[in-house]
């Protein structure tokens, strides 16, 4: 539920990069983080174990400066992909305006992308949101890697609901900010 | 629109009574620091040291560690856990939940006695209730602020600084 603070001139809204694990979602955050102007963010904070495998999430403030008279921030997290840390998606998704869903390209990943969505599925209900009307962007990352699945089967099996969606390779920043771009803009619209 | 989608607009004036609220917890107690937050990790206002930079960033950790928190509960089937305590070396700190959609948050150091944290603490959430209540009610003000020309507004700055 994105946050109107009268007093403070201040609208906070919260996006959370979910997906399986090594999929790309710490990627997109370090590229934003890199590219966007010095004044526009805060640090990346990342809460991961020694092997840089994320563990509770990244956390990435943006700041868009003043829209009509507002301070306008964009708060961008990721979960942690792993199948263990199934709970810990659920405790970060808590108060999401809106989900990028980054999708594995690879061949061998798409029984775990589509278990993901399910899952997110699962969790976006659970918070008693309708799942159809929440607003999702979907990234088909890693489109560099040789043998990657055409996006018409990608979207088959993961984009039943016609969201927008995005071919990227987070690693170079292809396709990072339209995906941003897109899913700020769909948060936006749904204030 | 999906009302579960709808943002949560915190009026002038019911800012200024939390902050009166978040002030006389922080001195009754002897506090340095208190925060009120939405669940989401975003900081509705803070009180106290104003040299503090890093509001932002202990918003989203504090909300996460009470997600998890809420997710530990569930493990152990208790419906949640309305209160946290931190102990540090210099400080601590101790958070409530209000209602489930805020948090408020207070930072003290060994000065403070921590039963009267507890005691205070709940008075202030107790009297926060209420207004997140009338928070939760109002409409009204949410076209006054996102108009249309809002979103325009809002669509060029995203075009303009969310780029390679």
């Amino acid at each position: 539920m994105a946050l109107i603070n009268v007093a403070a001139r201040e609208i906070h809204c919260k996006i959370v990069y979910y997906g399986p694990g090594m999929s790309g979602k710490t990627s997109n955050l370090q590229y934003i983080h890199n590219q966007v102007p010095k004044e526009a963010k805060g640090e990346l904070l990342s809460i991961a174990t020694e092997t840089e495998r994320t563990l509770f999430f990244d956390f990435l403030p943006l700041d868009l400066g003043k829209v009509r008279g507002f301070q306008t921030r964009f708060h961008l997290y990721t979960v942690p992909g792993q199948v263990l840390y199934e709970r810990t998606r659920v405790a970060v998704l808590n108060g999401a305006d809106g989900v990028v869903f980054v999708a594995d390209s690879q061949r061998h990943k798409l029984e775990e992308n589509i278990r993901s969505l399910r899952e997110l599925a699962v969790n976006i209900t659970k918070q008693n949101k309708k799942f159809q009307e929440f607003p999702v962007v979907l990234q088909y990352n890693k489109r560099d890697v040789p043998g990657a699945l055409p996006t018409a089967t990608l979207d088959k099996y993961l984009n039943t609901l016609g969201w927008q969606r995005y071919e990227a390779t987070a690693t170079n920043g292809s396709g990072v900010f339209d995906t941003l771009k897109a899913i700020s803009k769909l948060v936006i619209s749904k204030l | 629109m999906d009302p579960q989608l709808t943002s949560q607009i915190v009026p002038i004036e019911e800012v200024k009574v939390i902050e009166e609220c978040l002030v006389r917890l922080a001195e009754d107690t002897g506090g340095n620091y208190v925060l009120l937050l939405d669940k989401s990790g975003q900081v509705i206002t803070a009180q106290g040291d104003a040299a503090r930079q890093d509001i932002t960033a202990l918003g989203a950790l504090i909300a996460g560690t009470f997600a998890s928190s809420r997710e530990v509960a569930k493990l152990l089937r208790e419906k949640d856990f309305r209160q946290l305590f931190t102990q540090g070396v210099r400080e601590n700190i101790f958070i409530a939940l209000i209602e489930d959609q805020w948090i408020l948050c207070i930072i003290f150091n060994k000065g403070t006695h921590i039963g009267l944290v507890k005691v205070l603490t709940k008075k202030a959430t107790d009297d926060l209730s209420v207004v997140l209540e009338r928070v939760r009610e109002q409409q009204k003000a949410r076209d006054d602020v996102l108009g249309s020309s809002f979103r325009t507004s809002m669509e060029d700055t995203i075009d303009l600084l969310f780029r390679d």
